[in-house]
């Protein structure tokens, strides 16, 4: 075998060498960390608010826990996460791009949300943080992006206390032909319009709608976490299929 | 998805009056950051009801993780804005309180006190004596809305159950849950028992 030969991965429906995914991921939300909130509610026509909200529900967040969200972008969960945790806790609001971070910190900075969050720039196949760190992990909308996600479930596990749980919210497959058809319809005729319209961007939300049919359906993804370590495994469809949350705790 | 949707409307409305009503903060200190599980049986629905220094956090949830539980059919729960009927309730069965029995009180305290000034409020948007006016033409408005909606439900009742006889009457109703609830007691003895002797066998 050729030892120059490059380890391949997905980016959309392309094939591109693993060591260009993250960079050409970082330029699509650099891309449209601006607009990201006016899209995310114009796109879902505000039912993604309603999917978080199911998060939160099913994190047992409760005060002084230390939390990690992963890949928050605008720090939707983080505002949540922060009042619930208290004076006691901790939220981190992490992100490898640099963008969404700056948007996220001065949305919540704005909220009045200062005194217990902490916002790292990070990888998620490698997290900067110890063994056995937060009593709860999310990853929403952030898994289909990382390059490697076994390892990034791997290094999840590592860095979660005994008893913590793992949320991952992400886009999954329809459960319905019908849904699933005219889904399919929304987000490769529309979605790519709404974003040039909008945004003045329709290759990220061409990249968004391809990265999201070459994401693992719900069995594939929950066997992963399974893979990784975690244990009582379990996946609720939300809106049809359309988007899954999966549950994992670390014993 | 829907009941999310409702549930978060919900919680809205509470953080509005949490805005309207100042002291609400105060009273609710108490039970600052206590989970309270709202189990509403007829509904077979779970909400988690949190407070935070300013915010109030409603949720639909399946999380058994609570401080307090309460759990009781609809109606039962709304019995609950007056405090007092508390320990009338569970005596009477209708209502099933698991962890710290304050935090329950705490809520139901804090809510049943509650005292908006909406004079107050109006007055901001149309002067003093306008707002005044404008509360008591509602306040009379409700008064013979209440009015003309207790003749309307007797009337509708009495033509439902003696006249037409399309409902029975609610004691019946009562006699009926109860004898489902026996019921459903006896078939899950019964399949205890079954599951034992399968397991002998």
């Amino acid at each position: 075998m050729n030892e120059n030969q490059e380890k391949t991965t997905h980016f959309g429906y392309k094939t591109v060498a693993e060591t260009e995914k993250a960079s050409m991921v970082a330029d699509v939300f650099h891309s449209v960390a601006a607009k990201y909130d006016v899209m995310n509610d114009l796109m879902s026509f505000g039912i993604h608010r309603l999917w978080k909200r199911q998060t939160i529900a099913s994190s047992g967040v409760r005060k002084g826990h230390h939390v990690l969200d992963l890949a928050g972008g605008t720090g939707d969960l983080t505002a949540k996460f922060s009042q619930l945790v208290g004076d006691t806790g901790q939220v981190v609001l992490g992100d490898i791009n640099s963008s969404m971070l700056k948007v996220g910190r001065e949305k919540l900075h704005n909220l009045g949300l200062v005194s217990n969050i902490d916002y790292v720039q990070m990888n998620a196949e490698a997290l900067p943080f110890p063994d056995n760190s937060f009593d709860l992990i999310t990853i929403a909308f952030g898994l289909r992006n990382v390059t490697d996600k076994d390892k990034a479930l791997r290094s999840m596990y590592r860095i979660l206390k005994p008893g913590g749980r793992l949320l991952v919210l992400e886009f999954s497959k329809p459960e319905h032909e019908v849904l699933s058809k005219a889904y399919d319809f929304y987000s490769f005729n529309l979605l790519p319009k709404m974003g040039e319209l909008v945004a003045n961007d329709s290759e990220s939300y061409k990249y968004l709608a391809e990265s999201i049919r070459m994401h693992p359906d719900q069995d594939t993804l929950k066997s992963m976490m399974e893979d990784a370590g975690f244990e009582q495994t379990t996946y609720q469809n939300l809106t049809g299929g359309i988007v899954a949350l999966h549950r994992g705790f670390k014993y | 998805m829907l009941t999310n949707f409702i549930v978060a409307l919900v919680e809205r409305i509470l953080n509005t009056s949490l805005k309207l009503d100042s002291t609400l903060i105060d009273k609710l200190e108490p039970v600052s950051h206590k989970r309270l599980l709202i189990d509403i049986r007829d509904w077979q629905q779970q909400f988690l009801l949190v407070f935070t220094e300013q915010h109030l956090h409603l949720y639909s949830t399946n999380e058994k993780q609570f401080d307090c539980m309460i759990s009781g059919d609809i109606d039962t729960l709304i019995a609950l804005k007056n405090p007092a009927m508390l320990t009338q309730l569970i005596r009477q069965d209708k209502l099933d309180l698991q962890g710290d029995l304050n935090i329950a009180q705490g809520f139901s305290n804090a809510f049943s006190a509650m005292d908006i000034d909406w004079p107050e409020h109006f007055s901001r948007y149309l002067g003093d004596a306008p707002a005044q006016q404008l509360w008591q033409i509602m306040q009379n408005a409700k008064r013979q809305g209440l009015v003309t909606d207790k003749k309307v439900a007797a009337t509708l009742t009495q033509l439902c159950q003696d006249e037409l006889k399309v409902t029975i009457h609610p004691l019946e109703l009562d006699q009926f849950k109860q004898q489902t609830r026996q019921l459903k007691g006896q078939v899950a003895q019964l399949e205890q028992r079954i599951n034992q002797l399968l397991q002998l066998h």
